[in-house]
């Protein structure tokens, strides 16, 4: 346990080293692999085991006994409970257990002008009936499923949690949250929750004036949302994945995204609570905008180039990412390792930059086990500086 | 090409939609033939095939194209005369999403930019199991046959896929293109499809070019024939 301990410590320091600006002595690792790809590893049923929530502890166990990471290397954010009370639309399994959010319109266009008006009266009335069809009923129907989904999220939330507390003693995995909360760039959030991706790409020619507005709206909600109850740090970030900017004109990224997504990552770290970005595909077009987001914010990359993201980024900003989980399935370890010390290479010297995927292996079958492993091996005992 | 013309060209490039509309409308009354507007309109959108690969336009544009393009052949004098003449298809596609992955985005563009290429379509929807795939393809023996998928895992369900096509011998039959933005060459190889594509335009670039040699050997035979 003391040993645990001062692992965590040394850890601690390494993502503390590289938020403070300092460079750490080596570069640390933080992976995460979901719930789906833990069962999997774990050899459980994907679907009983999201279920039968008391496997959780095993399951995640072994993920953690067999893949390096510097920070704790699992986490789950949906289980079907909840949403099979509400009768969820836009969380739903497809027929190999897995949760996915299909295309939901919790919006009709004509009903913009609603939302705009009110946005939290109109998700109330409106929307959440709509995406969540056991809350399409009689008020008090309605107050009793969602007291019952409420139950059902903190009872799995409180169980997940308990355990991430006993693997981070248990393994001596550092101190810092980059999950300490979570919301969604505003109009991410009007594109995903309300309009889906057809119904906004319409809406931007349609009626562009109306998307702006909504956005606008919908940005005190968001960051609401992403003001977190763990106590301001400059160590604990909002989670925040990005997702409708890489499919849209700069221009429209210009009018419709950018300025509430900027309002909302500035509020945050006012709040003294940093974001953490998945930079979901290719954002290589945006970098000046991403410079101008508070320093600290974390950054973690899919596609593009690494080179000119450390260049433009790196002085400022906390990047990771790019690592290709393709190659982990299709390459030879030698090929595997290679790219890590290439991505290295680029990536580390000044530090401000963590290892990481470029996406989450979403089930076991999306890497190659042992290639995973020998990569994040070779960084934790290579990566010195 | 007179001035209404180009000015259609020009609005469906440009994705306005009221005016596309209003003006095929006017186009067909004053006694244009509707295969002639089609080939303006494809026009109008292979332009805007052109903005997505020069990063002028992205996929948001090419969903409202594709909505764009629907909304043209759904014109009553469109539909009237589309209903009875089918023999301008130049290949016949099956598609879907493959098991366990229920997006349908992806998909759906790369239908909409087929059909706009003259192709014919049959859209199997999303979560398609295998056996759903080999029994389609038996039913319709289409030219290809059109994988779809978003979550990295669907690399395996793809290869079994195939696996399936090969264990009953029809894998021959059918060209294989497989769709997502996570597919690269290795990992194409590794399905043991014919080709990939990550976005929807280069995938139809890729089937009208294998429906070029297939028709172009078709023709052949005939003539030897």
């Amino acid at each position: 346990m003391a040993d645990a301990k001062a692992l965590a410590q040394e850890r601690t320091q390494l993502f503390h080293d590289i938020i403070d600006g300092r460079i750490p002595k080596r570069v640390p690792v933080f992976v995460g692999f979901p719930v789906e790809f833990a069962i999997q590893y774990a050899g459980k049923d994907l679907v009983e085991a999201q279920w039968d929530t008391s496997q959780l502890e095993e399951i995640f166990d072994k993920v953690c006994r067999d893949f390096y990471s510097d920070l704790l290397p699992v986490n789950a954010f949906r289980f079907p409970s909840f949403y099979r009370i509400l009768g969820a639309r836009n969380f739903v399994m497809g027929s190999n257990g897995f949760l996915q959010h299909p295309e939901v319109e919790g919006l009709l266009q004509e009903e913009y002008d609603d939302f705009i008006a009110n946005p939290y009266n109109c998700i109330i009335e409106k929307i959440l009936p709509r995406l969540y069809t056991e809350l399409d009923t009689d008020a008090s129907t309605k107050a009793l499923t969602l007291a019952k989904a409420f139950k059902a999220f903190q009872d799995e939330m409180g169980n997940a949690i308990m355990i991430y507390g006993k693997l981070t003693e248990k393994y001596g995995y550092g101190d810092t949250n980059f999950f300490a909360g979570f919301t969604e760039a505003p109009l991410d959030f009007v594109a995903d929750q309300l309009r889906g991706f057809k119904g906004i790409s319409t809406d931007m020619r349609r009626v562009p004036d109306k998307v702006e507005a909504a956005a606008e709206a919908a940005t005190p909600l968001m960051i609401k949302a992403g003001l977190h109850p763990i106590p301001p740090s400059k160590y604990n970030a909002t989670f925040i994945p990005l997702h409708m900017a890489p499919f849209m004109r700069t221009s429209d990224f210009e009018r419709f995204y950018w300025p509430s997504f900027k309002k909302l990552v500035e509020a945050l770290a006012e709040a003294g609570h940093p974001s953490h970005l998945f930079v979901e595909q290719d954002w290589m077009r945006y970098l000046d905008y991403l410079y101008e987001l508070p320093e600290n914010t974390v950054m973690r990359f899919e596609y593009g180039d690494p080179k000119l993201v450390k260049e433009k980024l790196g002085q400022k900003h906390i990047i990771s990412g790019f690592y290709p989980i393709s190659l982990l399935k299709t390459g030879t370890k030698q090929q595997c390792i290679d790219k890590a010390r290439e991505l290295i290479d680029i990536l580390a010297p000044g530090g401000r930059y963590y290892f990481d995927f470029d996406k989450a292996p979403v089930t076991l079958d999306s890497v190659n086990v042992e290639n995973t492993r020998a990569v994040l091996e070779f960084v934790a005992t290579n990566a010195n500086y | 090409m007179n001035k209404k013309e180009q000015l259609l060209i020009k609005h469906v490039e440009q994705l306005n939609e009221e005016e596309v509309l209003k003006l095929s409308d006017e186009l067909l009354k004053e006694g244009m033939a509707p295969l002639r507007l089609l080939d303006l309109v494809n026009e109008g959108m292979n332009r805007v095939g052109k903005l997505y690969e020069s990063k002028d336009y992205y996929i948001a544009d090419l969903i409202m194209a594709g909505l764009i393009f629907k909304q043209v052949l759904e014109l009553d004098k469109m539909t009237a005369h589309f209903r009875v003449k089918h023999n301008n298809k130049i290949g016949k596609v099956v598609l879907g999403t493959v098991t366990g992955d229920i997006h349908d985005i992806g998909k759906d563009i790369f239908r909409g930019m087929l059909e706009a290429n003259c192709f014919e379509v049959v859209d199997l929807g999303v979560d398609v199991p295998k056996e759903v795939f080999l029994k389609k393809c038996e039913e319709y023996q289409p030219d290809i046959l059109g994988l779809s998928g978003v979550l990295t895992n669907t690399v395996d369900t793809m290869k079994e896929i195939v696996d399936v096509f090969k264990e009953t011998g029809v894998r021959d039959k059918v060209k294989i293109i497989v769709g997502g933005n996570h597919l690269t060459k290795e990992v194409c190889r590794f399905i043991g499809a014919d080709n990939f594509a990550n976005d929807a335009s280069s995938g139809v670039r890729i089937c009208k070019k294998w429906m070029d040699g297939i028709n172009e050997s078709e023709r052949r035979v005939i003539d030897n024939g």
